[in-house]
């Protein structure tokens, strides 16, 4: 063969590689291969392999593409990333050691791995060669091919002295049917396999397979060295009987019948419908036994799993088990996708019928606002409400409202439990309210414990759990899901944004948002629903001074600037008309009369010159520390009551700040951008001279900018140190705008300036949004506030069964959660993929559940005996397989066996009654295959592994002992031989 | 001009009243100083296009009012600013001591955890120094910040301060990560398509 000659040694001789064959090239590239990966060379000299390492240890794989002719093959090295390669050890000086191979052949530290490449199951090699097939080539099937391909292993292990074994991949993939070959000095192992559809029955047992191997050995001594035999039977568990799946799809047709109605509203469900365990693996080991020791033939057997020395379980998952919380999910977002409006789903009639309701509505906002009706504070606003809807309903056939009448009640009532609430002290200033005290913590910042959780909605930019935008999300998720898909969803948001409505035109608070300015850390509708409460409370704020100042005119004519009175007419002030907010763009505070305002700008004017009568003091509210105007008057510095800016939401905000910046960075645009934001400034200055008459901008900017006054210490004519104050540079450049607005500021109380924040417009700009929300752009709203709720569900089903895994899962969905919903147009892709994490957090949580339930955690009294039953099941989950304790003996063992009993009694008798299912212990005697009258407590194993092992010379009886192994699978549908047979070559 | 530029970043400064945030920016937008700067009323706005590194960046640069009053307007803008410059005026104390409500402001009202904080001395180049370098060192790394003095009317450090927060945030992950550092995989079973996973024995 050309490639064996050395051209180095051989100077004078030409070597021809023009006309290599196909073959030779293969050879070629996979001893190149070989060196690349540098596995040539001697393997011995590790320690054998820890027992179980197989398991605990990490295996790798390296593969590469390797052509024969056109024909693609991979070729993939396996192996066991060991710590440290012991190689300086004694064996190193054995030259002639086997290679690892062979000496793992024998190694009984790893048998049955309960996860592991199937070639290692069957040789206990750490470390091998596949050549297989590539993606998309055919299997190599032909027994020619085959041979060619185990002489190209041969040929190249030889070649380049690697001592790893090698194997081919022949035959379909799924048969797993290898041959290899794994060489060493002087001697090689042959690995071979049959593999046949049905057991024969000579070899179906113990006996049949010794006489295959030893046949296979063909040893001519005698005696025999003995056979060490593992064995391993594995019974399968289908049938859990009475301890089946625990839970129950909750009852949600009973969930409107009880008392508690509504409240049900607020809570996810949570679990699997089926059972997300599906089958229960139990492997009853005989790990070392001698040839002789144990019978096993056609016709006795001694191998009772109950005697077992030896016993290992593991749980098959359902694949994906229905899940609650994930349904729930799921059919919510796919809500996102619709692109129905409203109307389009609803129909028209109903729609029309909704705008009858709101004529209702507002007949009953009428008698609500009549003047001369008896004080709010007696009237229920929520029976008015009610009775309004009540009305309406008797028009409006039943069965064409998508959502129920009680079940829509039961919802109306959880998210506006104010509703409800009938007063009864009516005496209290702020009954008019409507609104019981607000939930405790939804101020948010205040509150350290639970921190981490309540904080949830900042991350994910939802809205605070105790929030009305959060109840919603639950009472729509529900509503989809139970009570009419996305036609009753389309109605209840109708419904809301009515109510919506009714709360502004009657001034009642909408329940359940933390008062103050939208927190942008919410997602948009949560601001747009807090926008609505500061709208009302402004107007809220401004009709109860007007009919404060009904009564009380005179009396504040008499105290001017009274200081109680300062606070309570702080953003608002008397009107004369019950009408006089609505509608008008140009509206003030107060509307003066001309004859007033001609007075105030005559006032101003003779406050301008300087001199003159000082105007009454207005809009006080209170001191600035002990600070005296600067005018010898000495008069206090008042600060004054003024207006409040205007709240907004993110998209105003957004709007807001591209104004701003389309102005450019010239001179122009910065002053114009100065002078539209001066409206606040010049509304402050004003209000500050009202408070203070005969102010000067020193004393403005004292309050206002007090950096921009700069003090001096001089010393005056006397000697003594007096200070000296003067305006700072910048603000006495002449011209400059904080200047001008002075100069153009008149003295107007706050209460009496036009609004800054026009709560009318903003009130009916909300509403709007909120009605042209389509169910899909609510969904997409609302999901934040769902998700936020899932987390915190699985958080709380999760504290109670303490998984360490899932507890790091909840964590990294929240952060994935996180990262996508910040974003101004979370991908749909990413969203999937963040409730995908949800849903398999909730499978595991809930295959905890069903483990706990089988093994009877929790339910037994405490002692040892369930700690370590508790412990074995949570291992259950995390690992793929787990030792039993005492195996057939232990306390999981027994109930493992009261599991099969009773399933085989189900399966193989009439029903009995439970206390016939005698407790199975290790009293039991009886056989499993002893049929006879008592139905065997389990059923026929549904995998025997038996595992022969020897060491013996071969081919000769002068040959070297070598280790010898056949690895015996037989199932129902499924036999194989896997045999490692190890030859002296020495002589051969 | 707008070809070739990798990002827009929205940059916040942030300070009391008189410190000189206005100065500083006028400085590195238009390279000029003027005493006759007035007090800003309410937000100003500012844009320049700079590279670092090779990158271009546009920054959008968010000029606020310091006075108290200005102070519920203003936060509103501090949404979505991957940078901040908070400003002190080295010669008067207190502008250093309200650092703080600065700070608490800004955990407030940024909708970011990722910004990137600078912090600037200005007025260097006035005599009567009241803080030394030292004690605004200490606070930037408090609060792990980056920090510069500086003077916006010898143009000490301008410059810098800018290019040093721009090549800061480009450098933090959170602006251009993606998804995929170590996750937990909750379903490990057969895992490896290729090899048979642990039901080898039994199909």
């Amino acid at each position: 063969m050309a490639a064996d000659s050395d051209p180095e040694t051989e100077v004078f001789e030409i070597t021809d590689f023009t006309t290599a064959s196909e073959w030779e090239r293969f050879v070629s590239r996979v001893e190149e291969v070989l060196n690349d990966w540098k596995l040539i060379g001697s393997s011995a000299g590790r320690a054998s392999p820890e027992k179980g390492e197989y398991t605990s240890g990490t295996w790798e794989e390296k593969s590469q593409e390797i052509n024969f002719a056109d024909f693609k093959f991979s070729i993939t090295h396996h192996y066991l990333k060991q710590e440290s390669d012991k190689s300086d050890l004694k064996e190193e000086l054995e030259e002639d050691a086997f290679p690892l191979a062979m000496q793992d052949l024998l190694c009984m530290n790893n048998d049955f791995p309960p996860r592991a490449h199937c070639l290692v199951r069957w040789y206990g090699m750490r470390e091998f060669l596949v050549i297989s097939p590539g993606a998309n080539c055919e299997a190599i099937t032909s027994e020619s091919k085959c041979n060619l391909l185990l002489s190209s292993v041969s040929i190249s292990l030889a070649n380049s002295g690697c001592q790893v074994p090698m194997f081919v991949q022949i035959q379909q993939k799924w048969r797993r049917l290898y041959a290899g070959e794994c060489q060493g000095p002087g001697v090689r192992t042959d690995f071979e396999m049959v593999h046949l559809r049905k057991v024969p029955s000579q070899y179906n047992h113990l006996s049949g397979l010794l006489d295959i191997f030893k046949a296979k050995i063909g040893c001519s001594l005698t005696p025999l060295p003995p056979v060490t035999i593992a064995i391993r039977f594995t019974y399968v568990l289908q049938d859990w009987q009475q301890y089946s799946w625990p839970q129950q799809p909750p009852d949600f047709d009973a969930l409107l019948g009880g008392e508690v109605g509504g409240v049900e509203f607020g809570k996810l469900p949570f679990g699997a419908c089926e059972d997300p365990i599906s089958e229960l693996h139990l492997a009853t080991t005989w790990p070392h036994l001698t040839e002789g020791i144990v019978v096993d033939n056609d016709v006795y057997s001694d191998l009772d799993p109950l005697q077992a020395p030896h016993w290992s379980v593991r749980v098959r998952k359902a694949e994906n088990p229905q899940c609650l919380l994930g349904d729930f999910l799921n059919e919510f977002f796919k809500l996102c996708c619709r692109k129905e409006s409203t109307e389009e789903i609803l129909g028209r009639g109903l729609t029309e019928e909704e705008g009858k309701e709101n004529t209702d509505l507002s007949a009953a906002l009428s008698k609500l606002t009549e003047p001369a009706a008896a004080p709010m504070s007696k009237l229920s606003v929520s029976s008015m409400v009610h009775s309004a809807r009540k009305h309406i309903r008797r028009h409006r056939r039943v069965d064409e409202s998508p959502l129920s009448n009680d079940v829509l009640n039961s919802i109306l009532l959880y998210l506006f439990p104010d509703a409800a609430v009938e007063r009864s002290s009516t005496g209290t200033s702020d009954a008019s309210d409507g609104r019981p005290a607000p939930p405790p913590s939804t101020g948010g910042r205040s509150e350290p414990d639970k921190d981490s959780d309540y904080n949830l909605f900042n991350q994910l930019k939802s809205a605070p759990s105790d929030s009305l935008t959060y109840r919603l999300a639950l009472c729509v998720c529900l509503v989809n899901f139970y009570h009419g898909g996305v036609r009753a969803l389309a109605h209840l948001w109708q419904e809301f944004v009515l109510e919506m409505r009714f709360r502004w035109e009657n001034n009642h608070l909408v329940y359940g948002l933390a008062s103050g300015a939208p927190d942008l850390r919410c997602c948009l509708l949560h601001q747009k629903l807090q926008m609505l409460n500061c709208c009302i409370e402004r107007k809220r704020a401004r009709d109860e001074s007007r009919k404060a100042s009904d009564g009380g005119k005179e009396r504040e004519r008499q105290l001017p600037g009274g200081g109680e009175n300062g606070r309570r007419s702080r953003r608002a002030s008397p009107g004369k008309s019950w009408d006089s907010w609505s509608d008008s763009e140009d509206e003030f505070f107060e509307c003066l009369s001309d004859q007033e305002e001609a007075a105030a700008a005559k006032e101003g004017e003779a406050e301008k010159g300087g001199a003159g009568r000082a105007k009454p003091p207005d809009g006080r509210l209170h001191p600035h520390g002990t600070m005296t105007l600067l005018n010898p008057s000495t008069e206090p510095l008042y600060i004054p009551v003024t207006q409040e800016p205007a709240p907004m939401t993110e998209d105003l905000l957004e709007e807001h700040s591209e104004v701003l910046a389309k102005l450019g960075t010239t001179a122009e645009g910065a002053h114009l951008r100065a002078r539209m934001q001066s409206a606040c400034l010049l509304s402050d200055m004003e209000s500050f001279k009202a408070a203070n008459p005969g102010c000067s901008l020193e004393d403005f900017v004292r309050w206002y900018s007090p950096r921009d006054y700069v003090e001096e210490e001089v010393v005056d004519e006397a000697g003594a140190p007096v200070l000296r104050g003067e305006l700072s540079a910048r603000m006495k450049i002449p011209g400059n705008m904080w200047a001008e607005a002075w100069d153009t500021a008149r003295s107007v109380p706050a209460r009496r300036q036009k609004r800054l924040f026009d709560d009318t417009k903003e009130a009916e700009k909300v509403l709007h949004y909120l009605s042209v929300q389509k169910p899909a752009d609510l969904t997409r709203h609302l999901l934040p506030c769902i998700l936020h709720a899932a987390v915190l569900k699985l958080k709380e089903e999760e504290s109670l069964e303490d998984i360490p895994s899932v507890k790091k899962a909840v964590q990294q969905a929240t952060s994935h959660a996180s990262k996508q919903l910040r974003h101004p147009n979370p991908d749909h892709k990413k969203l999937e993929e963040v409730i995908s994490q949800l849903v398999a957090v909730e499978t595991v949580i809930a295959r905890a559940r069903s483990l706990k339930a089988k093994f009877g955690v929790g339910k037994a009294e405490a002692g040892e005996d369930s700690e370590d039953l508790e412990k074995f099941v949570s291992s259950l989950l995390e690992e793929p397989e787990v030792a039993v304790l005492g195996a057939g003996r232990g306390p999981a063992g027994s109930i493992i066996h009261k599991l099969f009993v009773s399933s085989q009694r189900a399966a193989l008798l009439a029903p009995m009654d439970d206390d016939l299912v005698r407790p199975g212990g290790g009293a039991d005697d009886r056989k499993p295959m002893g049929g006879g009258l008592n139905v065997p407590d389990f059923p026929p194993p549904a995998g025997r592994e038996i595992l022969l092992r020897t060491c013996v010379p071969r081919p000769a009886p002068y040959s070297k002992a070598l280790p010898q192994r056949l690895f015996c699978v037989l199932l129902r549908e499924d036999f194989r031989l896997a045999g490692a047979l190890s030859s002296d070559t020495s002589f051969f | 001009m707008e070809e070739g530029i990798l990002t827009t970043l929205k940059i916040l400064i942030i300070g009391e009243s008189g410190v000189g945030k206005s100065s500083l920016l006028l400085r590195f937008t238009d390279d000029t100083f003027d005493p006759d700067q007035t007090a800003t009323i309410g937000v100003d706005f500012k844009v320049k296009t700079i590279s670092v590194e090779g990158n271009k960046a546009k920054l959008a640069i968010w000029d606020t009012a310091g006075q108290e009053r200005f102070r519920t307007l203003t936060p509103s803008y501090y949404r979505g600013a991957q940078g901040v410059i908070l400003v002190y005026d080295v010669t008067q104390r207190d502008t250093f001591t309200k650092l703080d409500n600065w700070l608490n402001e800004l955990e407030t009202y940024c909708t970011r955890n990722d910004l990137v904080k600078m912090l600037v001395g200005n007025k260097i180049d006035k005599e009567n120094h009241e803080l030394d370098r030292n004690e605004g060192l200490k606070f930037a790394r408090k609060h792990s910040m980056l920090f510069i003095e500086a003077s916006a009317k010898t143009r000490d450090g301008v410059q810098c301060a800018f290019e040093e927060l721009v090549e800061k945030i480009i450098q933090s992950p959170g602006l251009w990560q993606s998804e995929g550092h170590g996750r937990v995989h909750l379903t490990d079973e057969d895992a490896g398509g290729g090899s048979c996973g642990g039901y080898c024995s039994l199909v």
